[in-house]
């Protein structure tokens, strides 16, 4: 600003009216002049994966506004307030522009040759000294469906490294493994549109008006409904809820079993199905006949009417439908879980049918497309490293020698971390992925990035938390600046666009896999004449054909002609037909096992994390966009009035949160009955108040999803120094 | 911002107004599908029971309107209430209320505000506000905010822009579980009964007659209570205006006390003359718009702002004009009067100000008896180092005592009331910092007194004039408005 201008300001003769004045947008009507678009550019949101489509508007090469797309079947128009301020981050500040390589101690700006030529220099090194498997490559769930095809084939065929998980694995880990329990494979069984469909509708460990809100208009209030929800705490879903279950923490499997005897007991189950279509009933029902309501009231602390009542409820229902989220997956127990909740669906019949359904929930907005596609706990198109069969079919889809195909899989998420801290992990490549604040038990994760020769940082963001320890950081485009596909929840296939050019001289991720794959020599043999994502995409078509995530109908045309396209229809198993071999589901015991880090006189609350709904995972983005940022700036500890009584603390006073594993200090001490006594909560999202300075690093022995939700803690009046 | 909407329905051939076409399915139930009729306006319809708290109303009207980040036009608050597990907890989204007898529209010295006649809408206008803010210390809901970037005030319009052209506002669009709506209401019938504009964590909605309707979840009024009680912040000091009443009361005590010991001479006159001139000048750089200052003259009839400005302005002119004849040896003891009762007056009048409803520690007989008490105390304590000091140390030592009486006796009833505002009010200023502030004013005063005993009228001067500006001072900063019940973190900053 001028002189002349600042003061004009100051006297007031300007009030900068110009930045203030109105105009109609010639699709949107009335609307500040500075959102008004040249043209809008369909495409789908980038945070969770609800999958809601989005109109992005775009004026002089830059997005000044985002709109809910009102022929969406997902969102009808509507999004959350990250959605509705997404535009924000493609002009946010703290992009990564250019890549950066440690030299003497400081990251300098390098070229992308030198960058990448010092990458595949550093982890051949490693790999030669320590083995192919010491390269560690941890993904995300926020790439583009076609990126994690790429990413996976490079990693396993290209670096030749079976050390390679997603941070999908801190998330939907258990989801995916409960599925293959009762199912034989991964997959979601049902679709959004069964929410409204269903007549008794439960949602477990499952917070979805904080975190999945577009969802919540499915729920909207009906008599012809009854919502349950199972959780400890009073969640703003909780008081959506006719019924909502207050249980103690992790004894979920308790009350799943307890109904499942109530409907035992009473015969409200679908023995056709059962003898038709599953295995294990009659151990299960020996199993379950344990878990009188009785047994179980004392377990969850519900009383025996509610028990009975919700059992009865689940029963009766025309159509039922259990939705679930992180209560369930993080945990030890998470796959156990799910296979528990699957288990209730399938003694009832309540899978395969218009608003029957047990149904996972999602995190992040392309979670699946990495789950079908990616080559981490299986092989792309749900095939699994063990079956020769499956090995087979895609050797000769790609062209390849069979012994290429790895047999098994290799190290997850977690036991990459621990090899590192071991030793046995050398190199480490991070992509789109912020371990530093999201991985639990900061003290080892950080051991691991200290430990590594090599640590390359993959993000649109930088600095970072987990960049500041990067070797090499390499700027990569992000959501609005590449074009592809993300699934949601439902399966639903969505196109994302590109709005804007990536800044400076970030790159799609895409271009950064076909870079490295040209630099190790493997170009054309696993990306024959790939220049753009749609050949990543056709190929993908390909290799999925025929399995049950079939992407071989679904054109990239038919997908923004449609607003998204589900693979296999509108709900799975509609035949009964399993996929574990002879096509029946399997019924298991799931044992209620007591949650790792009790409570004890030294630590004697019980911590869980969640999330805001201002916020998304770790604030990499949401912290940038200065409206989000306002309206929840910092983490706090909710606490029950009857524990801060006896603790003598007052609303706001400071308190650290403590663990055996470290403290978080100076948090802000909300008093609310929101929570029960003997528990706290603290949302995840703020580096500067970790969580995971103090969450436990225990781990579910089949999906190694991390214990996020249960820990001891002691809590303190914070005292500056 | 656009023509008010009657403008555009009397200037004729925009039919939009009378269409109200609603565009699209959903959006016919959320609008109304006719303009209001004589007699009847637009409000707001907030469902408590559907809103999740999910924000994208107070997102949508940030995108809408192009605000800055710190600036919410809605906004969402959090009540809780009840015993795990039987807890409460719900959500009110607010933007502006559209009152029947909006506190914004009266207070204002330059008629920024229209309540328009055909939609009932409460229209603010940038171009002819100045930013003096006496609309934020009016509304009872906190809803108009300073945009400092800006230099004027801001507030929710019911995208009457949107309306007009049959769409829905932008908070109404973005709510997933439409939740808010835009309705007609009958206003006659509305100001006979306003009750289900009351909700917990919103001020009685008597106030200004409220016309948002709200829906209540069943038994939540017995149970729900605001969360953010526990974090009052200090408001703004304005440090302007602190200097600006002190100065002013000074110059019109003085002038007061050396009339009655007939030594207003020429040279007390010149020097009044000059402080005032930079009192005034000073009291300007409150406004976001010291230019237009001169347009705050305009709602004299209804405003106490506009007639401060009007007093403190014809007082000058007196004092100026006896100043001028004292020089010029033709003595005229009247025009001096005649000054110091406007000067009195405006006194009164900058009182007047502060006794508003929504700020009810200001709104307290000792707010006038604070300004003529500090007039009486620094008229005193000066005056004798003007004329003759017979009796000036009691009738000082006096002002003195009434002057730490009326504090005292605040202080007290602050902190007894049964208003949460006020007595919010009284353990700010029992907060690290202001407490000792507070002290501060309450001795510099006491020595003060003591000095003017002993007839050091300087050094007394000096002292008072020390301990009424810190006084002043606290009684900006420590003044809890009335609002609506916000987040837990209130909008965030730590």
């Amino acid at each position: 600003m001028t002189a002349l201008a600042r003061l004009k300001r100051a006297l007031g003769i300007d009030t900068r009216q110009c930045d203030y004045t109105y105009e109609r947008d010639a699709r949107f009507g009335h609307v500040s002049s500075s959102r008004v678009a040249e043209k809008w550019v369909k495409t789908t949101c980038g945070y969770c994966s609800v999958g809601c489509g989005m109109l992005v508007g775009v004026k002089d090469d830059k997005a000044v506004a985002v709109r809910g797309n009102p022929e969406h079947p997902v969102n009808r128009g509507k999004l959350c307030p990250k959605g509705l301020s997404e535009h924000h981050i493609l002009t946010a500040p703290g992009r990564a522009k250019t890549p950066l390589l440690r030299k003497n101690g400081t990251l300098t700006p390098v070229s992308w040759d030198e960058a990448l030529d010092t990458m595949v220099e550093r982890f051949a090194g490693v790999q030669q000294k320590y083995g192919a498997d010491a390269l560690g490559v941890v993904g995300t769930g926020q790439l583009l469906t076609e990126e994690f095809y790429t990413l996976g084939k490079l990693v396993q065929l290209g670096f030749r490294s079976r050390s390679y998980d997603g941070n999908t694995t801190l998330c939907m880990a258990s989801a995916v493994s409960g599925y293959k329990l009762s199912f034989g494979s991964d997959g979601p069984p049902g679709s959004y549109a069964d929410m409204e469909t269903a007549d008794v509708v439960m949602l477990i460990g499952a917070n979805i008006a904080d975190n999945h809100p577009i969802l919540c208009h499915r729920l909207e209030r009906d008599a012809e409904r009854t919502l349950i929800v199972v959780d400890p705490r009073v969640t703003k879903t909780a008081m959506m809820a006719d019924l909502h279950l207050a249980v103690k923490p992790r004894s979920d499997i308790a009350l799943l079993n307890g109904m499942a005897h109530v409907l035992i007991r009473d015969g409200l189950i679908d023995s056709t199905y059962i003898s038709q279509y599953t295995d294990g009933f009659h151990q299960y029902k020996e199993f379950v006949a344990e878990y009188t309501p009785e047994r179980v009231a004392a377990l969850t602390g519900l009383s025996e009417e509610t028990i009975v009542r919700v059992a009865r409820l689940y029963g009766k229902a025309r159509a039922a439908f259990i939705g679930w989220t992180m209560g369930v997956n993080h945990s030890t127990q998470g796959a156990v879980t799910v296979a528990a909740i699957n288990n209730l669906a399938l003694i009832t019949g309540n899978i395969g049918r218009a608003g029957a359904s047990p149904f996972s929930i999602t995190g992040q907005c392309n979670a699946m497309g990495t789950r079908e596609s990616g080559f981490t706990s299986s092989l792309p198109g749900y095939r699994k490293f063990e079956k020769q069969a499956d090995r087979e079919e895609l050797a000769r889809l790609w062209g390849l020698d069979v012994e290429r195909i790895p047999t098994a899989r290799g190290l997850a998420y977690p036991d990459i971390i621990e090899a590192a801290v071991a030793g046995k992990v050398k190199a480490l490549w991070f992509i789109a992925t912020n371990p530093a604040v999201s991985f639990p038990n900061y003290s080892v994760l950080e051991q691991a990035l200290r430990s590594v020769d090599f640590l390359v940082v993959q993000d649109g963001f930088h600095p970072t938390p987990t960049s500041d320890f990067a070797d090499l950081v390499l700027p990569a485009a992000i959501w609005g600046e590449k074009e592809g596909t993300y699934t949601n929840s439902e399966r639903r296939v969505s196109k994302v666009n590109r709005v804007v050019a990536a800044p400076g001289e970030a790159r799609a991720d895409f271009d950064i896999f076909l870079d490295l794959a040209e630099r190790l020599g493997v170009r054309e043999e696993l990306y024959p004449g790939w220049t753009t994502t749609h050949d990543a995409y056709k190929e993908w078509q390909r290799v999925s054909a025929g399995r049950l995530c079939d992407y071989s109908g679904i054109s990239w045309e038919q997908i923004e002609e449609e607003s998204g396209v589900q693979w296999g229809g509108a709900r799975l198993y509609e035949d009964g037909v399993f996929r574990h071999e002879g096509g029946r589901a399997k019924l298991y015991n799931v044992p209620c096992e007591p949650f790792v880090e009790q409570p004890t006189s030294e630590y004697p609350y019980v911590l869980n994390t969640g999330r805001t709904v201002e916020h998304w995972h770790t604030r990499t983005k949401t912290a940038k966009v200065q409206l989000l940022d306002t309206m929840a700036p910092y983490a706090w500890l909710e606490m029950n009035p009857v524990d801060a009584r006896r603790l003598q603390l007052k609303p706001h006073d400071r308190v650290s949160v403590i663990s055996r594993r470290g403290s978080v200090k100076n948090l802000e001490l909300r008093i609310t009955g929101i929570v029960a006594p003997g528990q706290v909560f603290m949302p995840f999202h703020f580096a500067e108040t970790n969580s995971n300075l103090v969450t436990l690093g225990a781990f579910d022995p089949i999906s190694r999803e991390p214990n996020f939700k249960q820990c001891a803690v002691l809590v303190e009046r914070f005292v500056t120094k | 911002m656009a023509l008010p909407l009657y403008e555009r329905a009397i200037n004729g051939d925009d039919d939009g107004l009378v269409r109200l076409t609603p565009a699209g399915a959903g959006a016919a139930t959320l609008i109304p599908d006719r303009a209001p009729a004589a007699g009847e306006q637009y409000r707001f319809h907030f469902d408590m029971t559907k809103c999740i708290g999910c924000r994208s109303c107070e997102v949508a009207c940030n995108e809408q309107n192009g605000n800055p980040a710190e600036i919410h036009w809605r906004r969402i608050g959090e009540i809780e209430g009840g015993t795990y597990p039987d807890t409460l907890r719900h959500y009110l989204s607010m933007g502006c209320n559209h009152c029947l007898d909006a506190d914004c529209v009266k207070g204002c010295p330059v008629d920024a505000y229209t309540k328009d006649p055909v939609t009932g809408i409460v229209l603010h206008s940038a171009e002819a506000c100045i930013g003096c803010q006496y609309c934020v210390w009016n509304c009872p809901y906190s809803v108009p905010q300073f945009n400092a970037e800006r230099g004027v005030v801001g507030k929710c319009d019911m995208c009457h822009g949107r309306l007009t052209d049959g769409l829905e506002p932008a908070c109404v669009n973005a709510c997933p579980e439409a939740a808010i709506a835009i309705e007609i209401v009958d206003r006659t019938a509305w100001r006979i009964d306003y009750s289900s504009a009351d909700s917990p964590g919103m001020p009685a909605a008597g106030h200004t007659i409220s016309t948002t309707r709200i829906t209540l979840p069943e038994d939540a009024v017995q149970t729900l209570q605001r969360v953010d009680a526990g974090r009052i912040r200090p408001e703004h000091a304005h440090l302007s205006l602190v200097v600006m009443t002190a100065l002013m009361q000074a110059v019109a005590g003085t002038l007061v006390c050396a009339l009655l010991r007939q030594g207003a001479g020429r040279g007390l006159l010149t020097a009044l003359l000059g402080v005032t001139g930079v009192a005034l000048n000073i009291s300007v750089l409150h406004l976001g718009r010291p230019a237009y200052a001169w347009r705050a003259l305009k709602m004299w009839r209804r405003s106490w702002l506009s007639r401060e400005v009007l007093l403190f302005g014809l007082f000058f002119a007196a004092l100026s004009a006896a100043t001028a004849m004292a020089w010029l040896g033709a003595g005229a003891q009247w025009l001096s009067w005649m000054a110091a009762a406007l000067g009195v007056a405006g006194v009164m009048a900058s009182a007047c100000i502060y006794l508003v409803a929504a700020r009810p520690a200001w709104n307290m007989v000792h707010t006038p008896l604070d300004f003529l008490l500090s007039a009486a105390l620094l008229g005193s304590m000066v005056t004798p180092l003007w004329t003759r000091t017979d009796g000036a140390g009691a009738a000082a030592g006096a002002a003195a005592g009434l002057w730490l009486a009326n504090q005292a006796v605040r202080l007290v009833r602050l902190s007894r009331s049964e208003r949460f505002e006020e007595r919010a009010s009284a353990g700010l200023l029992n907060t690290s910092g202001l407490r000792e502030a507070l002290i501060a004013s309450l001795a510099l005063v006491a020595m003060a007194g003591a000095l003017s005993l002993r007839g050091d009228w300087m050094a007394a001067a000096v002292v008072a004039l020390g301990g009424v500006l810190l006084s002043r001072y606290l009684f900006f900063v420590s003044v809890v408005p009335l609002n609506m019940a916000l987040t837990f973190v209130r909008g965030g900053g730590r």
